[in-house]
């Protein structure tokens, strides 16, 4: 939105995009459009990936030393294999997609932000 | 390659997820003053893009597939400690909020993923970036999962439930992710040499990786 229009200082528009008035940065919001494109494309892959019968490496080894029956979920998480739990299969991954990488993205910048040297940390 | 629940020996689990913590602790000492506020949100905006792109199980027919990792990519763009950090982020959420990986073998998975793929692709990556820094990500996205699997399969395979058939375990991951891992490196090549042409001003300057 303020990708020409808004003068960027004597630094130049990519030497200190936003900084100046703790905004977000210039190429935020492109990277916003690229992860929601990836979301959007999840409940895609969870229908190829059961038309196909999805099977990792790991549970391949599993099924050949009879290890299979021995995994025990402790813990199924608020949104277990990634849906939500009265919704539908295609609508479920969506949303636990969106909130999954919500939240990824808001935990993971605030580890940046801690480890900052000084500026961006609040 | 997320491993659940009651696969893996307490022993190996614990074990493994000391040393995760060990490594990690050393990561955010490492990184530490390192980047600068401004580009915080890209240690977010990477762990997000894995996060959603991990979820994009590869259709591939035959029944044996996989998922995008990472943990190369992270190591690329970021640097190998905010990687693993990155990367270990994506591996917890995924454990706690979507039970994807077990809770009390998290430690393990976040080695396997975090710290073994981030760790091995950022040392295949300087090895051959003199050369060429695409050949140099594909081959840190395909050797960084192919160790990844195998680390994960020594601890199957040292497990009780595994029978401790070390071997079977170690060919069948070992040789499907050193296939699957073409598609890996692929990924990793592509996506790395795109963002770093549209923002060259962004990811950390790795000339001086090539000077040496």
């Amino acid at each position: 939105m303020t990708e020409s229009g808004t003068p960027d200082g004597p630094d130049g528009p990519d030497a200190s995009p936003g900084g100046r008035t703790g905004g977000p940065p210039d190429w935020f919001r492109s990277a916003l459009l690229v992860l929601l494109a990836l979301v959007v494309l999840a409940p895609v892959f969870g229908w190829a990936a059961g038309q196909v019968g999805y099977a990792e490496p790991m549970e391949n080894a599993a099924e050949a030393t009879g290890a299979a029956d021995q995994a025990d979920a402790l813990h199924h998480g608020l949104m277990p294999d990634y849906s939500v739990p009265g919704l539908g299969s295609a609508a479920g991954t969506l949303v636990a997609a969106l909130a999954g990488t919500a939240l990824t993205l808001a935990v993971a910048t605030g580890f940046g932000r801690l480890l900052a040297n000084g500026n961006g940390a609040d | 390659m997320h491993i659940p629940d009651g696969y893996v020996n307490l022993s190996v689990a614990v074990t493994v997820a000391v040393v995760t913590v060990v490594v990690l602790a050393v990561a955010a000492r490492r990184v530490d003053g390192d980047i600068d506020g401004e580009r915080a949100p890209l240690v977010g905006v990477v762990a997000a893009g894995i996060f959603a792109a991990q979820m994009l199980n590869w259709p591939i027919p035959g029944g044996t597939s996989a998922h995008f990792v990472g943990g190369a990519l992270a190591a690329v763009l970021l640097g190998p400690h905010l990687g693993a950090l990155a990367v270990a982020t994506v591996v917890t959420v995924q454990s706690l909020v979507f039970g994807d990986g077990g809770v009390v073998v998290l430690g393990a998975n976040v080695f396997n993923m975090a710290v073994i793929e981030v760790y091995v692709g950022y040392a295949v990556y300087r090895l051959l970036a003199p050369y060429s820094r695409f050949g140099a990500a594909f081959a840190a996205g395909w050797l960084g999962i192919t160790a990844g699997a195998v680390a994960a399969a020594l601890q199957l395979g040292v497990s009780s439930a595994f029978a401790y058939e070390t071997l079977t375990v170690l060919a069948v991951m070992g040789v499907s992710h050193l296939l699957l891992g073409l598609v890996e490196g692929a990924i990793t090549a592509v996506v790395s040499r795109s963002l770093v042409d549209a923002r060259p001003d962004l990811w950390p300057d790795r000339t001086e990786v090539s000077a040496r």
